[in-house]
């Protein structure tokens, strides 16, 4: 019962923002958020059907459950270049989820479900500040759903695939300068789509200590083929712009994630990740109206992202039976060219620190605790396609809370 | 669970601060901008739609700039104002301020028009107080050396203060610390606004001496500032809306009409479906009756020529009531060698500011090239407004296709700006354009 009412919390709170580089969250297990988001080497619980669905097969319980959700609070603050103006992004909330459940059907075969938001975006600068026309507020989610199977070959190795299918929502708004006695022009699009992709990981036990896991997640392509666009403008402009169809194009970036973990004894274990990130595959922004007039066409925004290779290293303790107790921190590179820097996805480099706690109150279920706190540097940066530049200077503090139960 | 909880969400509190960036540190520099004049025509002015009016004043590029000002200890910014937003009757059947409206035309085509706008204008009545904002529409450099201007020009008389003297002698009464001049823009533009055939372009050795008195007496003061130097003016949406080939003949069989009946006349020129040349007067053309020629690629056709005559009258072609060649009246239109005349007198205006600039010391504001980029291709994007020179749509140039829009005399404060920061060393924060209004729309 209680993990039907937990279920149905997260779902009502299914909007994320990003942090870190461009629109991809990594909270996806609030034990391996306490440990600097390692994750990919890791079997201990059904997070790892993301992580790397090799490693599902090394659960040893019939059934491992596993949810949770972070609380993202951003604070990002933007300076105008040669402008006195300031701005601060609004403060939302933003809660990303997960939902993991692994099923032992064999000693050698395991089968298993992973509900969570590996991307996203949501934020609000407000609908007058100075950068309105290029975004006013933006909520793009991601949702994916991804049944796997994990098959494993000895106690050694063990390799893993699921299917990835993701269901994304955008809804973006920004001002036009177009201006009428009651104001100025306005642009809303609103849509939904569905893409698929694919997940696969292979996990070795080498030695019984050490654990080596490799894991690929497949570029998605959220295609809205029918979003919505809603313009308010002038009367005299109307017939210019058209309440049409758009098609949106945005990819959720290919992920290749290398990751090791050693026990160093019973109560200690050390581990890094190495996640690859092919950023590169968001080039642009793509609107396409379906009605066409002089003022609206097929729009490409240049976002021209660059590759980014994020390191990570987490540790673990076992204080005893009940408490563990965990740190982390990892390195962030921002995957966006200075001169691309966009106020949709305000990006820096960025540091992450972490900690983070399991209770254990009984054996097999565990209650766990998280915080991330992300330190952004100071960054300036312009949108040269729109002549937008300015410094920002963002952290995020977030805590995540989740439940582990296995049996 | 709960615990956790709560635990959880008063660390998050607890630490849910702003990230601080300092604030821009607007900086004066090398310069006094405690008591700031501005001194010139109708650009400094603020007018704007055709007419002077209040709105346009209270967005005027002077007034602009000095609220930047303001952030490194500038003063209060006084200006002659208009109390109404339709205009000020400077003399009977003065034109009211333009606004974009609905119009039907003589073939009764309601379209997107500047139309005139409603209401009561300001009688002409003196001001009263001193002014900061010394633009004066319609004011020739010359015009600000000669005494008695105020009797010529009313704009003046509104705030003139010592009367029968010189516009020049009025700056050392007001113990100006700074002052920005833009004048000269009228010495070829009223010219060119005359389409080639009244006015004449202001005489070189004139506008030297002009502008170096003009400057003289304000550094006489004390003050120091910067000047700006003349656009050229052919790229102004006045005179590059109505293009030379504007003349579409619907089917090559009225085309053909239109041939033949030229053919009687003896005019060589050929006609065809699409769009084809407009018809202009020529003093030198070899015909012993119709001094009249096609137009040429470069000419220009002024945005004040009478449409309706154009598309129901048939000027351009042949008068529909006399079926003789009817070519737009000289006043309407700039022929190649008035452009030249234009473009080379604006080269050597510029050669003497850019020269009186550097000799005194003064910062130069080169206009000129920031026109230049408002109308090329790519126009001037700025936080995602994208301006350019086009008539209505471009955002920059108000209705009467000469003067800025509010969002227009921002760039031109900025380019002032810049200019003031680089001669004085100040820091001068630019003017957020996104807070100024282009072309508004019904």
């Amino acid at each position: 019962m209680r993990r039907i009412t937990f279920l149905l919390l997260l779902f009502c709170f299914a909007a994320m923002t990003s942090f870190g580089g461009g629109y991809q969250v990594g909270l996806h297990s609030t034990r391996n958020t306490g440990m600097g988001l390692i994750g990919t080497s890791l079997s201990y619980d059904a997070s790892t059907i993301f992580y790397n669905p090799g490693g599902t097969s090394f659960l040893n319980e019939k059934w491992s459950f596993s949810g949770g959700l972070s609380l993202i609070m951003a604070r990002v603050t933007f300076q105008a270049k040669d402008v006195n103006y300031q701005a601060h992004l609004e403060h939302l909330l933003n809660t990303p989820f997960y939902f993991y459940a692994a099923y032992k059907a064999t000693d050698k075969l395991s089968l298993g479900l992973a509900v969570n938001t590996p991307y996203g975006n949501r934020l609000s600068w407000g609908d007058t500040w100075q950068g309105r026309y290029l975004i006013q507020n933006l909520s793009f989610n991601a949702i994916t759903v991804q049944p796997t199977i994990s098959y494993k070959f000895n106690k050694i190795i063990g390799i893993g695939f699921g299917l990835v299918w993701s269901y994304g929502t955008v809804n973006l708004n920004k001002a036009l300068p177009l201006d009428y006695s009651g104001g100025e022009g306005q642009l809303n699009i609103k849509g939904s789509t569905i893409g698929f992709g694919f997940n696969a990981g292979v996990m070795v036990h080498p030695i019984e200590a050490l654990s080596i896991g490799i894991d690929f997640r497949s570029k998605i392509n959220m295609d809205v083929r029918s979003a919505s666009a809603t313009f308010t403008v002038p009367a005299a402009v109307r017939s210019e712009f058209p309440d049409s169809k758009v098609e949106v194009s945005l990819p959720l970036p290919a992920n290749l994630d290398f990751g090791a973990s050693y026990n160093i004894n019973k109560k200690f274990m050390i581990g890094i990740n190495l996640c690859y990130v092919f950023w590169k595959q968001y080039d642009s922004l793509v609107f396409n109206f379906r009605t066409k007039t002089s003022a609206l066409d097929r729009t490409a925004t240049p976002a021209l992202y660059q590759n980014r290779l994020i390191p990570r290293i987490g540790l673990q303790y076992k204080i005893n039976q009940i408490v563990t107790v965990r740190v982390g921190g990892y390195y962030d590179p921002s995957p966006v060219q200075s001169d691309y820097l966009n106020p949709q996805t305000p990006s820096s480099n960025e540091i992450g620190l972490t900690a983070g706690l399991s209770v254990f109150p009984v054996k097999g279920f565990s209650i766990d605790a998280a915080f991330l706190y992300l330190m952004g540097t100071k960054r300036d940066g312009t949108y040269s396609p729109e002549n937008f530049a300015g410094t920002y200077y963002s952290a995020f503090y977030i805590p995540a809370i989740g439940l582990t139960y296995s049996f | 669970m709960k615990k956790i909880l709560f635990i959880i969400l008063s660390l998050a509190l607890f630490t849910s601060c702003e990230r601080k960036i300092s604030e821009y540190a607007a900086d004066k520099g090398s310069a006094n901008f405690t008591t700031y004049i501005s001194v010139g025509n109708s650009l400094v002015a603020g007018y704007a739609d055709g007419a002077l009016y209040h709105d346009g004043q209270i967005y005027s590029c002077p007034n602009l700039i000095a609220g930047q000002l303001q952030l490194a200890g500038g003063g209060a910014f006084v200006q002659p104002m208009v109390n109404s937003n339709v205009g000020v009757a400077i003399y009977p059947g003065v034109s009211p301020r333009l606004v974009l409206g609905y119009a039907a035309d003589c073939q009764g085509n309601v379209g997107l028009s500047p139309v005139p706008a409603q209401g009561a204008m300001d009688p002409l009545a003196p001001v009263g107080y001193a002014v900061n904002n010394f633009g004066i529409p319609g004011a020739k450099s010359f015009h600000l050396i000669i005494p008695g201007y105020d009797t010529m020009n009313p704009y003046y008389a509104r705030f003139a203060r010592g009367l029968g003297g010189p516009v020049v002698s009025e700056f050392i009464n007001l113990h100006p610390t700074f002052f920005t001049l833009q004048l000269g823009d009228n010495d070829v533009l009223a010219y060119a606004l005359a389409g080639g055939s009244r006015d004449s372009i202001t005489n070189p050795a004139l506008f030297y001496f002009a502008m170096k008195t003009v400057l003289g007496s304000l550094l006489a003061t004390g003050a120091s500032g910067v000047m700006a130097n003349i656009p050229d003016i052919t790229n102004i949406p006045f005179f590059t809306t109505v293009p030379y080939d504007g003349l579409v003949i619907a089917r090559q069989s009225l085309a053909d009409s239109i041939n033949m009946a030229m053919g009687f006349y003896g005019l060589p020129f050929h006609y065809v479906a699409g769009a084809n040349p407009f018809l202009i007067n020529d003093p030198s053309s070899p015909h012993p009756y119709f001094k009249v020629r096609q137009m040429q690629p470069g000419e220009l056709i002024l945005l004040t020529v009478p449409q309706d005559s154009m598309k129901c009258m048939g000027m351009g072609i042949i008068n529909r009531a006399t079926q003789l060649p009817y070519p737009i009246p000289n006043q309407y239109v700039l022929t190649l060698a008035e452009i030249a005349q234009i473009k080379a007198a604006t080269t050597v205006f510029n050669t003497i500011i850019d020269t009186l600039a550097t000799n005194h010391h003064v910062g130069l504001v080169d206009i000129n090239s920031t026109l230049k980029q408002l109308s090329s291709e790519s126009g001037i994007v700025w936080d995602g407004v994208h301006l350019d020179a086009t008539f209505v749509t471009g955002g920059a140039f108000s209705l009467d296709g000469i003067h800025l829009t509010p969002r227009g005399n921002a760039v031109s404060a900025n380019a002032f700006i810049s200019a003031i920061n680089q001669r004085f060393g100040s820091k001068i924060p630019y003017v957020d354009i996104t807070k100024y209004k282009g072309v508004v729309f019904p």
